[in-house]
C-alpha cells in the first residue's frame, strides 16, 4: 500500500513538473502557442538589425532609424505623418485624445472592442472622454442607423454630450479577426463627415485585413481620420505600434505621447525591429490566414456541429463544443496545443510560429484562460 | 561675376553640408555632445545583450529578462517590487497616480522641477491632480517650514485640496545636479508620515545620487514611499525606466502603466541593455563625476570675465556656467561651430554641443559617451572661444 501511496505521488509529482516544463515521463514536448500574436519573439534578422541600428536621441528628432520607419509607414498607411509608440494603447489613447478636445466629448465605438474592454478604460480615466458603446454586429460594424440616431440626437442641444469621434476595428478581434468591408468604412465616413464627426481606426491587425482584402493600407485608410498600427503581433516585432493621420494631428500627438511617457530616447532599436517585420509583413501574414484556413477546416471536419466562420487568423469554437470529444483523440497525436478564452468562447490565434498543428491535436482544457 | 556666384553657392552648400555633417573645409569635426545624458548611444556589449535577450510576452508576466531586470533593481533600490516603463515620466505620472487617488489631491513639489516643468503638466492634464509648486532652494530642497504650512492650513478643513504627496527630485537638474542631503530625506519623510503625506522620489539620476554620496541607492530610498529611476541617461540603455514601491503599490502601478499605453510585450530586449548598463554605473558615473569636475576646475583657471563656474555646486555630472555680456545661445553658436582659425590655433576642430538654460547660464552634462580626452578638448574649444570673444 505505501509503495502504492509512493507511486501515486511520483506520478503526481511527474505530472506537474511535466505540465510546467512541457514533457510527460521523459518526452520532450512541442508547444505551440495560440494564445495570442503578441506572443511572436524576434528572429535572428531582427536582432541583428536591432543590434546595427543607427540611433539617436528620438525626443530631440535625432533618431535616424525612428524616422525612416515613421516615413515608410506614413506612405504604406498614406496618411500625412507617423509617430512611433511604445503600444497600440497609446497610440489609440493618443488618438482619442487629439480628436476629442472639448469637455463633454463623446465617443462612439463597439462594445467588445479592444478599446473598449482591454484598455483599462483609459479615455475616461486618462482623458476625459464618454463612451457610448454600440453593439457589435457580427462582422465587427456598427450598426449605421444607430450610430446616427446617437450623433443627431444631441445636434444643436446643450442636454447631450458631443459625439466627436467614431472608433472601429479592423481586423475587429472580438468577432473572430473580421474585416471590416472597405465599402461599410465608406459608408461610415460619409455620414461622419456630414456631422463634422471624426472617425479613427484601431488598426492593430490592419495589415491582417489589407492582405485579406488583397488591397494596400491606404486603401482602407482613405476613409478614416486617423489609424494606430501595432508592430508587436502578427509583424512580430518586440516592443511598438505607431499613430498615424495629418501633420497638426501629429503635432498634438506628439505632445500627448510626452505627456503619456512615451517619448522614447534611442527608439531606433525597436524601430529597427519593426522595419523589418514591415518588409516580409505580407507574405507572413498571408501564411498565417492560411494556417489558421487549414486549422480550422481540419476541425470542422473533425467536430460534429462546429461554429467555425473561416476567417483570416482566427478561428472560433463554441463552447458547447470544444472540438472533439477528448476521449476519441486519445488515438491522435499527443502535441499540447495552448487556446485563450475569448469572452464566450474558445479562441484560435494565429501566429508566426504556429506549427501546422494536427487536426487531431488534444485541446488541453486546462490551459484555456482570458488573455487577449 | 557668374564664377563668384557659383562658388558663393558651392561655399554656402558646403557650409550647410559642413554643419550637418561635422566637417569644415574637409577637417572632420570632433564632436562633443554634452546636451543631455539622454543621448548616450549604446554601446557593443549592450547591443549584443539586446541581440541576444531571452525574451516572451511581458503583458502575461513571461519575459524572463524583465523579471530579472525588475528584481535586481528592486534589491539595489531596497524596495519591495519595480516595474519596468519606457520612461522616467511614466514612472513619476504612475507614481502620482498611485499615490493621489482621491478627487482634490494635491501634490507638493519644486517649481523648477522636471516633473513641474517638462512633462507636459501630466498631472493635472492625464491625472486630475493639483500641484503647489514651491520656490527650490539652491541645494534642490524645498522649505521645511513652507511645506508643513502648506500641509497643516488644509488639516481638517473641507475648503483646501488635500495634501497627499511631496515629490522630490534627486539629482536636482535645474540646480545644476545638486545632491539632496540624506538628514534632508529623513527630516522630509518625517514631516511627512506624521500627516499622512507620502513622499515621492522623481530618481532619474538617483544613481549619481549615490555614487556622489557614497553611499547604496538603498540608504536614499530608505525615506522616500516610492521611485523613479532612469535607464536611459547616464547607465546609457536606449529606452527604459523603472518605478519601485511596496507590492499593493506596483500592482496598482501595473494596470496604470497599462491604461497609460505602457505595457510593452518583448520588453526584455530594452531590459537587457538596461541590465549591462547598471552593471557598471557605479564605475562610470563616478568616471562621468570626475569629468565634470575637471572640465569645471580647468574653466575657472580660464579665468575668463564671460564664464564662471561655482565649484562648489558641481556635486555630479552636470556643470552650470554662468555667462555675462552675450547671450548664452550665441555662446553655444560659437562653441559649435568650427573654424580654419581654430584649427591653426588648436589643432583640432572641435563641436561642443550644450543647450543654453537661463537668460545667464548654459548647462554642459557629462556622461559615458564623453570620455576624459573629450573633456580635454571641450576646455580647450572654450578657451578658444573665449580668447574670440574677449576683451
Amino acid at each position: 500500500m505505501l509503495r502504492g501511496l509512493a507511486w501515486a505521488t511520483v506520478q503526481r509529482h511527474r505530472a506537474l513538473w511535466a505540465r510546467a516544463f512541457g514533457s510527460w515521463a521523459g518526452v520532450p514536448a512541442h508547444v505551440v502557442d495560440l494564445r495570442s500574436d503578441t506572443v511572436t519573439k524576434p528572429g535572428p534578422a531582427m536582432r541583428r538589425a536591432m543590434a546595427e541600428a543607427v540611433v539617436g536621441d528620438d525626443d530631440y528628432g535625432e533618431d535616424p532609424t525612428v524616422r525612416e520607419l515613421q516615413e515608410k509607414a506614413a506612405e504604406l498607411l498614406g496618411v500625412e505623418q507617423t509617430l512611433f509608440v511604445p503600444t497600440n494603447t497609446m497610440a489609440n489613447l493618443i488618438s482619442v485624445m487629439c480628436h476629442c478636445r472639448r469637455r463633454g466629448s463623446q465617443l462612439l465605438l463597439g462594445q467588445e472592442c479592444h478599446l473598449h474592454v482591454y484598455e483599462q478604460g483609459g479615455v475616461a480615466q486618462i482623458a476625459g472622454v464618454h463612451s457610448h458603446p454600440l453593439p457589435d454586429l457580427p462582422h465587427g460594424t456598427l450598426d449605421l442607423a444607430e450610430l446616427e440616431r446617437i450623433i443627431t440626437r444631441g445636434l444643436g442641444s446643450p442636454y447631450y454630450p458631443v459625439c466627436e469621434l467614431i472608433c472601429l476595428e479592423n481586423t475587429h478581434s472580438s468577432s473572430g479577426g473580421r474585416v471590416l468591408p472597405i465599402d461599410y468604412l465608406r459608408q461610415v465616413r460619409l455620414l461622419a463627415r456630414s456631422y463634422g464627426v471624426r472617425v479613427h481606426l484601431d488598426g492593430a491587425r490592419l495589415l491582417n485585413a489589407s492582405v485579406a482584402l488583397h488591397v494596400p493600407p491606404a486603401h482602407i485608410m482613405e476613409h478614416c481620420d486617423s489609424v494606430s498600427l501595432c508592430f508587436s503581433k502578427g509583424l512580430g516585432a518586440p516592443v511598438g505600434a505607431l499613430v498615424g493621420g495629418p501633420k497638426d494631428f501629429i503635432e498634438e500627438a506628439w505632445r500627448l505621447r510626452k505627456a503619456l511617457g512615451g517619448g522614447m530616447r534611442q527608439a531606433g532599436v525597436l524601430a529597427a525591429a519593426a522595419l523589418v517585420g514591415l518588409a516580409d509583413a505580407e507574405e507572413v501574414l498571408l501564411r498565417d490566414h492560411q494556417n489558421a484556413q487549414r486549422f480550422a477546416k481540419g476541425a470542422w471536419i473533425m467536430a460534429p456541429r462546429p461554429h467555425f466562420p473561416l476567417v483570416p487568423g482566427e478561428c472560433l469554437g463554441g463552447p458547447q463544443q470544444q472540438g472533439p470529444n477528448p476521449q476519441q483523440c486519445a488515438s491522435f497525436d499527443s502535441r499540447r496545443v495552448k487556446v485563450s478564452r475569448g469572452a464566450t468562447s474558445g479562441g484560435i490565434q494565429g501566429t508566426r510560429t504556429l506549427d501546422q498543428a494536427a487536426p487531431g491535436a488534444v485541446w488541453d482544457q486546462s490551459a484555456l484562460n482570458g488573455h487577449q
